[in-house]
C-alpha cells in the first residue's frame, strides 16, 4: 500500500485527472471555488463536491489574455485560461467570494461567458463585529439557497452541522500535521506540508481526514531527521508553485510555518459546532480567515508573529505573486512591525505563473547565508 | 500636441477658485479627516459633525496634472509600495514619506481621523489601513456590500449599511464630541440632494448639438459633485455650472461649434489626469466626449432625501459604478452611446484601477457588436506619468480615427 505522502503528493500532481475520476465513480456535481473564505460546507451539505480553483502549472496562458488584461495576477488569468480552455471539465459551477479585484470583477466576466450551470457570488464582509457576522450570515443564507434551487434539494440543518463536523475533523488533523513542524526536528518538510495542504483541495475531506490520521501515525514511525538550523515562515497570497517551496528548502532550510492562502489560512480556525444557527457559526468561523483583502495589518500581524514565536522562525520570505495588490499593499507596514517588534529578518521575492526558479534561488540562498552568518 | 486655444466654460474657474479654497480648508480647519471620494456616505456625515474633510485620491489627480505624482510615486516604491499598488495610493504615500518643498496646492496635512468606505475596490481598505498604521489616528470604518446584480438587492444589503453607517456615527461622535443631530445630517443630506439633482440635469445638457462642455469640464465639474456634497457652497456651485451650462446649450454654444463638431466619443474609465490636454488633440480632429462612465456612473446616481437621511445614505453606499463593475454598466453604455449621438469609443485599460478596467475588454467588443462603432483601448495609469507612452497612445488614437473617418 502507499504511504499516505505518497498518495498525497499523487493527489495533488495528478489533479486533474483524480478529480475527474472522482467525478466519474461518484457522478456528484462539483463546484469550485476561489480563496479560503468560502464555506465549503455549504456544498457539501448540499450533496455536491467542492473544489479550491487553483491553476495547473503546465501550460502559458493563451485564451485568457482576450479577456483579462496581463496586468493582473497571472494565476486568477491562467485560471481564467484553463476554464475557457475546458480544463475542469469535471466542474459544474462556480462560487466567486469578494477578494480582490481581480477576482471580484471576474465574477461578471464569468457569468456573461457562462461555461458552467451554477455561479454565485458571496459578499465577504472585512469587518468581524456583530453586524458584519450578521449580515455574512444571511449571504451565507441565500447562497445556501441558490444551491438548493442548483440541486432541487433542501439543505437540512443536519446536513449543515454534519459537514462543518467533517470539515472541522480535516481542519483539526491538518493543525496536527502542522503541529509537528515545531519540533527541533520536523518530521516532514514545508514542501510535503503543503502537498498535505494542497491535496485537501482535491480530495474528499473524509478520505483526506483518513489519509492525514496514516500520515500521523507514519510520521511518528519515521526515523528522526537532522536538526534544522533555519527555520522559515513563507507569507503571501497563493504560493501554489510547488518548485518555489522545493527550491527554497533546497537551499537546507525548512519551511517551518506559512501564511498563505494555500496554507494555514485555509484551516486555522474552526467552525463553532454548538451555535443555535449553523450559519451564524460558519459566518464566525470564515470571517476570521486571515486573507490580505479582507484582514487589517495589526490582525495580519498578531497571526504571524504568533506562528513565530510557535515555530521558532527564524527568518521570512515574502513570496508575492506579480500584480497581487492586497499583499504587496500590506507587505511594506507589515514587513516593518516584523523586523522592529519580533526582529526577524526578512525576504521579498516576486513570483509569478511559470515564473524561472533561477533569479529566486540566487536570492533565497543569499538570504538564508545572511541568516547563518 | 499643441491643441488650438478654445473657450472654456467660465465656471472653470469658479470651480479653481473653489479648489483652492478647499486646499486652504484642508490645511487650516480642524479637525480635519482623510477621506474617499468614490460613493461615499461619510463625506455628508462629516460635513454635518463640522468635520473637514480631505481626500487624498482628489490630491493625486492635482499632484498629477501638475507632473508632481511621478516623484511621489517613486518616493512610494522606495518605501516598499510595489508598482502594482494603485498610483492614487503611490501618490499619497510618497506625499507622507517626503512631501518636498512646495507640493501642489500647499500640500493635503496630516489628517486628524480616518474615514474609511469600502464602497469601491480593496485598496481602499488597505490604504486606510496603511495610513491608521503611519499616522496612528482613529479609524472609522464602513463596510458596504459590493452589489454585483443592482436590479435585485436584498434587503439586508440596506439593512447591513444603515447599521454600519450608524456606527460610524456614534463613533464619530465619541472622537470629536460632536453630536450630529438629525437636523444636522438631514440638512447635509438634503443639500447633497439639491447637488445630486443639478448634476442630473447637466448631464441631460451634455446631449445638445454641439456639446456644451467636453470632458475636461465635466470631470472639473466633478469636484463640486464629490467633495462639495452636502455644503450650501456646493449647491451655490453647481447650481452656477448648471445655468451656464443651460445658457450655453439656448445660445447653440458648444466646447466646438456645430459645424467642428464631427464626432462625439465615449471615454470609458479614469482620463490620464497628467494628460489632460488630450481632450484638445481629441478637438482638434473635430472630436468631443459628452460622457464617459467616469463622470456618469459613479457619483450623483442616488437620489438624496433629507427627511430619509440614513437611508439615502445607505443607497448612496451600495450604487454607483465603483461598488459595481463596468460589466454592469454596459447596458447604461450601450443606451446612452444612443442617447448622446455617441459614434466611437476610447477605452482606457486602467492598470492602476481594476474595478473599471477588469470589464473594458468585454465592453469594447459588446460595444462594437452591438453598436457597430469603432472602439479603441489605450493600456495607460491614471495618474503614474512614467506608464504613458505617447507615440503608442498617439498611435492608437490617430488609427481610432482613421476607422471613425
Amino acid at each position: 500500500m502507499p504511504s499516505a505522502l505518497e498518495q498525497i503528493s499523487s493527489s495533488v500532481r495528478d489533479a486533474p485527472a483524480v478529480l475527474q475520476e472522482i467525478k466519474n465513480r461518484t457522478g456528484r456535481k462539483m463546484i469550485g471555488f476561489f480563496h479560503p473564505v468560502v464555506p465549503a460546507e455549504l456544498i457539501y451539505a448540499a450533496g455536491l463536491r467542492p473544489v479550491r480553483l487553483f491553476p495547473y502549472f503546465d501550460d502559458p496562458i493563451t485564451k485568457g489574455d482576450a479577456y483579462l488584461q496581463t496586468y493582473l495576477c497571472s494565476y486568477l488569468r491562467a485560471d481564467w485560461d484553463q476554464t475557457i480552455r475546458d480544463r475542469y471539465r469535471y466542474l459544474d459551477g462556480v462560487i466567486i467570494p469578494r477578494s480582490c479585484e481581480a477576482v471580484t470583477f471576474l465574477y461578471q466576466t464569468w457569468k456573461r461567458h457562462n461555461p458552467y450551470q451554477f455561479i454565485d457570488y458571496i459578499n465577504v464582509p472585512w469587518k468581524r463585529s456583530g453586524n458584519a457576522i450578521s449580515f455574512f450570515a444571511k449571504e451565507l443564507g441565500r447562497v445556501k439557497q441558490g444551491l438548493e434551487q442548483f440541486t432541487g434539494k433542501e439543505i437540512s440543518e443536519d446536513s449543515l452541522r454534519n459537514a462543518i463536523k467533517v470539515c472541522n475533523r480535516n481542519r483539526e488533523l491538518l493543525r496536527k500535521v502542522y503541529d509537528l513542524r515545531k519540533a527541533e526536528s520536523p518530521p516532514l518538510c514545508g514542501a510535503e506540508a503543503f502537498s498535505v495542504v494542497m491535496s485537501s483541495f482535491v480530495l474528499d475531506k473524509e478520505e483526506h481526514s483518513g489519509l492525514m490520521e496514516q500520515l500521523l501515525s507514519e510520521l511518528a514511525q519515521r526515523s528522526q531527521p537532522p536538526r534544522v538550523d533555519i527555520r522559515l515562515l513563507i507569507s503571501g497570497g497563493c504560493v501554489i508553485d510547488y518548485r518555489l517551496w522545493e527550491m527554497i528548502e533546497s537551499s537546507g532550510v525548512s519551511i517551518v510555518a506559512d501564511d498563505v492562502n494555500n496554507g494555514s489560512r485555509s484551516f486555522w480556525y474552526s467552525v463553532e459546532e454548538t451555535t443555535k444557527d449553523p450559519l451564524e457559526a460558519l459566518a464566525r468561523g470564515y470571517a476570521m480567515v486571515p486573507c490580505a483583502f479582507n484582514t487589517s495589518i495589526g490582525d495580519r500581524f498578531k497571526y504571524i508573529s504568533e506562528m513565530i514565536r510557535e515555530y521558532r522562525v527564524n527568518g521570512v520570505i515574502f513570496a508575492m505573486n506579480k500584480n497581487c495588490e492586497s499583499e504587496k499593499f500590506v507587505y511594506p507596514e507589515l514587513d516593518k512591525k516584523i523586523k522592529d517588534k519580533v526582529k526577524v529578518p526578512t525576504l521579498n521575492i516576486e513570483t509569478d505563473y511559470l515564473i524561472g526558479m533561477a533569479p529566486l534561488r540566487n536570492r533565497v540562498e543569499a538570504f538564508v547565508e545572511t541568516l547563518r552568518a | 500636441m499643441a491643441e488650438k486655444k478654445r473657450e472654456r466654460p467660465a465656471f472653470n474657474s469658479d470651480i479653481a477658485a473653489a479648489m483652492s479654497k478647499h486646499y486652504r480648508d484642508v490645511q487650516t480647519n480642524k479637525p480635519m479627516a482623510y477621506t474617499l471620494m468614490s460613493s461615499n456616505p461619510l463625506i455628508e456625515v462629516a460635513y454635518a459633525a463640522g468635520i473637514q474633510p480631505a481626500f487624498p485620491e482628489n490630491y493625486a489627480c492635482v499632484c498629477a496634472a501638475r507632473h508632481a505624482s511621478e516623484e511621489y510615486c517613486e518616493t512610494a516604491e522606495a518605501h516598499n509600495y510595489a508598482p502594482d499598488v494603485c498610483s492614487y495610493c503611490r501618490n499619497n504615500l510618497g506625499y507622507i514619506y517626503d512631501p518636498g518643498g512646495s507640493p501642489p496646492m500647499g500640500g493635503i496635512g496630516e489628517p486628524d481621523l480616518l474615514l474609511l468606505t469600502t464602497s469601491a475596490c480593496t485598496h481602499y481598505f488597505k490604504w486606510w489601513d496603511a495610513l491608521h498604521e503611519i499616522y496612528d489616528k482613529p479609524l472609522v470604518y464602513v463596510n458596504t456590500p459590493r452589489v454585483m446584480e443592482p436590479q435585485s438587492v436584498p434587503d439586508y444589503y440596506m439593512d447591513y449599511a444603515m447599521r454600519e453607517i450608524e456606527y460610524a456615527i456614534a463613533d464619530i461622535e465619541k472622537i470629536t464630541w460632536v453630536k450630529i443631530t438629525n437636523d444636522r445630517l438631514s440638512q447635509a443630506v438634503k443639500l447633497s440632494g439639491e447637488v445630486v439633482d443639478y448634476w442630473q440635469k447637466l448631464l441631460e445638457l451634455q446631449k445638445a448639438v454641439p456639446c456644451p462642455m467636453d470632458l475636461s469640464d465635466l470631470t472639473n465639474a466633478l469636484f463640486v459633485l464629490i467633495v462639495l456634497v452636502g455644503t450650501q457652497e456646493g449647491v451655490d456651485l453647481m447650481k452656477k455650472i448648471y445655468d451656464e451650462t443651460r445658457q450655453r446649450v439656448a445660445e447653440g454654444k458648444g466646447i466646438l461649434s456645430k459645424e467642428e463638431e464631427s464626432h462625439r466619443l465615449l471615454w470609458i474609465n479614469i482620463p490620464f489626469w497628467y494628460k489632460l490636454g488630450i481632450f484638445g488633440y481629441f478637438e482638434d480632429r473635430g472630436c468631443v466626449f459628452p460622457f464617459s462612465d467616469y463622470t456618469q456612473y459613479i457619483w450623483g446616481t442616488t437620489r438624496m432625501d433629507g427627511s430619509k437621511p440614513l437611508e439615502s445614505l445607505a443607497r448612496k453606499a451600495l450604487g454607483g459604478e465603483l461598488n459595481t463593475s463596468v460589466d454592469d454598466q454596459i447596458g447604461k453604455l450601450l443606451k446612452d452611446i444612443k442617447d448622446y449621438h455617441v459614434d466611437g469609443v476610447i477605452a482606457h485599460s486602467n492598470r492602476s484601477c481594476r474595478v473599471l478596467s477588469v470589464g473594458v475588454l468585454d465592453a469594447v467588443k459588446i460595444i462594437r457588436q452591438e453598436l457597430n462603432i469603432p472602439a479603441v483601448v489605450l493600456d495607460c495609469d491614471h495618474t503614474d506619468e512614467r506608464v504613458y507612452s505617447g507615440a503608442t497612445i498617439i498611435n492608437g488614437i490617430d488609427a481610432f480615427l482613421e476607422m471613425l473617418r
